[in-house]
C-alpha cells in the first residue's frame, strides 16, 4: 500500500493542474513564439554557415533537439526552489515536516500530477508533431527505450539539483537570486539553450562531465541516435554516466537536507 | 483636482525611492545574492551569444559586431523596465489580497504612485553590461562618434525602452480581469529575449507580427539602424520613438482603466 499514498498525491496534482487551463493556453502560446524565433534564428545561422551539417548536426537535428528540450523543460520544471523557499518564508514548511512522509518525497510526489498532465498535454503532442514533420530525424526504434530510461533519470537528477538548491533557501532568505542562478547554469550547461555539440571543444569536454549534461543532452542525443552514429557501447556508457550522477546528486541532496534541518529556524507561521 | 507639476512628482519620487532603498538594505543577503544572480544571467547571455555566433562571420548580412551592438542596445533599452517598473510583478498579489486599495486613496496619480514604490537596483548591472557592449562594438565597427550620434543614441534608447514597459504594463494589468496573470506577464517578459535578433531573419508574416502586433522589433532592431546603418534608415526607424510613446500611452490607459474597474475584495 506504500505506492497508494504517493499516487493519491499524484491525483491531487492532476486535479490542481486542470484548474489552471488559461495558464496552460498562455504557456502554449509562449512556447510557440519561442519555437518560431528559434526556428528562424537557426535557419539564418545554417544559411550563413553554407553547409548542411554544422558540428555534426543537421538543421533538422538541431531543431528537433531544441524543440524537444523546450518540451522536456516544461515537463521537468517543478519550481521546487520556489516551493521550498515560500514554505520557509511563510512557515508552512513546519506542517510539511511533521507529515508522516519524508519531505523530499512528499514534495516530489505532490508534483508528480503535473508530470502526468504536462507529459500528456505538452510533451507527447510536441513529440508526435516533431516526429511527423521532420520525417525520420527521430528514429523510432530501440533508441526510444534508451530515451525513456534517460528521461526518468533526468527527472531525478533535475529534482535532486532543485532540492539541493532549495535547501540553500533555509540559510539565505533569498529565493529569486538563488533560483535564477540555478536556472541560468542548468539551462546553459545542459544544452537546453544551445546544443552542447556547438560548444567550443575545450569547454565542451568539461561540460559533458557535469551532471547538467545528463538532464537534457543525454536524453536528446538518444532521440537523435539512428543506430549507427554511435559505438555499440556508447549508449550504455551514457546511461551509466546518468546513473552515476543520479545517485550522487540524490545522496548529496539528502545529506545536505538532513544537515540543514538541524539549523532550521522558521518564523512561527 | 488640480494637476500637480513635474517638480512635485520628482520630489515625491525620490522620497519614496529613499524609503525603498532603506528597506532593501535591511535584507542585505538577499540583495547581494540577487545581484549576483543578475550578473549570472547577463554573463550566461554573453556566453550563449559567443557560442552561437563565434564561428560565423556574419548572419543574414549582419556581422558579429553589429549583432553585438544590437545585443547591447537591447540590454540598455530593457533596463528601465527592470529598474523602474518592477512593481508590476507584485500587482496581481496586491489585487488578489485586496491591498491594492491603499494606492487608490492617495491624492496623486495612481499609476505613478504604484510604480514609484519599487526601484530595482539589480537592473543597473545590466545597464553597465549594455553600455560596455555598445561602446565595445561601436569601436570595433568603426562608427564615427559625434555629439549628434550620441544624442540620437540616447533619444532612441529612451523611446525604445517604452516598448517593453508598455508590454509589461499591459501584461500586469490583465490581473484586474483574470486571476492568474503571472503567466501573461511572464509571456510578455520573455519577449525581451527575442529583441536582440535582427528582424530580417524572420519570414514576412512574422516580420509583420513582430513589428505591428507584438512590437519587439522596436526594442532594438529599428532604433539601432539609425546608428548602425545611417545611410539607409527605413521610415519605421524614424517612427520608432513615436511607436514607443503611443504604446506606452495605450498601456497606461489600459492599466488605469483596469484600476478603476477594481472593486476591492471587501475586506
Amino acid at each position: 500500500m506504500k505506492l497508494k499514498k504517493y499516487l493519491t498525491l499524484t491525483r491531487a496534482g492532476i486535479i490542481e493542474a486542470l484548474q489552471f487551463r488559461l495558464a496552460t493556453v498562455v504557456m502554449v502560446i509562449g512556447n510557440l513564439l519561442y519555437l518560431i524565433v528559434v526556428y528562424f534564428l537557426w535557419k539564418a545561422i545554417y544559411a550563413s554557415a553554407g553547409t548542411d551539417v554544422v558540428n555534426g548536426m543537421t538543421f533538422s537535428d538541431t531543431l528537433v533537439y531544441l524543440v524537444l528540450a523546450t518540451a522536456l523543460f516544461n515537463f521537468m520544471e517543478m519550481y521546487t526552489v520556489w516551493e521550498i523557499g515560500r514554505s520557509i518564508q511563510s512557515g508552512k514548511i513546519i506542517l510539511d515536516l511533521i507529515k508522516p512522509i519524508e519531505y523530499r518525497k512528499y514534495l516530489f510526489w505532490s508534483y508528480s500530477g503535473t508530470f502526468v498532465t504536462q507529459f500528456l498535454f505538452t510533451f507527447l503532442p510536441t513529440f508526435i508533431v516533431v516526429a511527423a514533420v521532420t520525417h525520420g530525424a527521430i528514429h523510432l526504434g530501440v533508441n526510444l527505450l534508451f530515451f525513456a530510461a534517460a528521461v526518468v533519470m533526468a527527472v531525478s537528477i533535475n529534482y535532486s539539483i532543485d532540492f539541493l538548491v532549495g535547501t540553500v533557501c533555509l540559510f539565505t532568505e533569498s529565493i529569486w537570486g538563488i533560483n535564477i542562478m540555478k536556472q541560468v547554469i542548468v539551462l546553459l550547461l545542459s544544452g537546453a539553450t544551445i546544443p552542447l555539440a556547438f560548444f567550443p571543444e575545450k569547454l565542451r569536454s568539461v561540460v559533458e562531465l557535469l551532471p547538467f549534461a545528463a538532464i537534457y543532452d543525454v536524453p536528446l542525443r538518444f532521440l537523435l541516435w539512428d543506430g549507427i552514429s554511435m559505438e555499440p557501447q556508447e549508449p550504455w556508457c551514457m546511461l551509466l554516466f546518468q546513473l552515476f550522477w543520479c545517485l550522487v546528486m540524490m545522496i548529496l541532496s539528502k545529506l545536505f537536507w538532513k544537515a540543514s534541518l538541524r539549523q532550521i529556524t522558521v518564523n512561527g507561521g | 483636482m488640480k494637476k500637480k507639476g513635474l517638480r512635485f512628482y520628482a520630489g515625491i519620487y525620490f522620497r519614496i525611492l529613499a524609503q525603498d532603498l532603506k528597506s532593501k538594505m535591511s535584507y542585505r543577503a538577499d540583495f547581494i545574492i540577487s545581484t549576483i544572480g543578475m550578473i549570472f544571467t547577463n554573463i550566461s547571455g554573453f556566453v550563449s551569444f559567443w557560442i552561437l555566433f563565434r564561428s560565423f562571420p556574419s548572419v543574414n548580412g549582419w556581422s558579429y559586431h553589429e549583432m553585438l551592438f544590437l545585443y547591447g542596445f537591447s540590454l540598455v533599452s530593457l533596463t528601465p523596465v527592470q529598474c523602474l517598473f518592477d512593481n508590476n510583478w507584485s500587482l496581481r498579489q496586491y489585487v488578489y489580497s485586496g491591498d491594492f486599495i491603499k494606492y487608490c486613496f492617495r491624492p496623486i496619480n495612481l499609476f505613478f504612485y504604484y510604480q514609484s514604490e519599487v526601484f530595482d537596483i539589480k537592473g543597473l548591472g545590466q545597464l553597465a553590461f549594455g553600455i560596455g557592449t555598445i561602446a565595445y562594438s561601436w569601436g570595433k565597427i568603426g562608427l564615427a562618434f559625434t555629439p549628434l550620434m550620441l544624442i540620437k543614441l540616447i533619444v532612441f534608447l529612451m523611446t525604445a525602452s517604452l516598448i517593453m514597459i508598455a508590454l509589461q504594463n499591459a501584461g500586469a494589468a490583465t490581473c484586474f480581469w483574470i486571476q492568474n496573470s503571472f503567466y501573461v506577464l511572464d509571456l510578455a517578459f520573455r519577449f525581451k529575449d527575442y529583441a536582440k535578433y535582427p528582424i530580417t531573419i524572420f519570414s514576412p508574416v512574422f516580420r509583420f507580427i513582430f513589428t505591428f502586433l507584438i512590437p519587439i522589433a522596436f526594442i532594438a532592431y529599428y532604433p539601432s539602424l539609425v546608428i548602425l546603418r545611417p545611410d539607409q534608415v527605413p521610415l519605421l526607424s524614424w517612427l520608432s520613438p513615436l511607436v514607443g510613446i503611443v504604446f506606452f500611452w495605450l498601456s497606461y490607459k489600459l492599466w488605469m482603466y483596469g484600476a478603476t474597474k477594481y472593486s476591492g475584495t471587501g475586506s
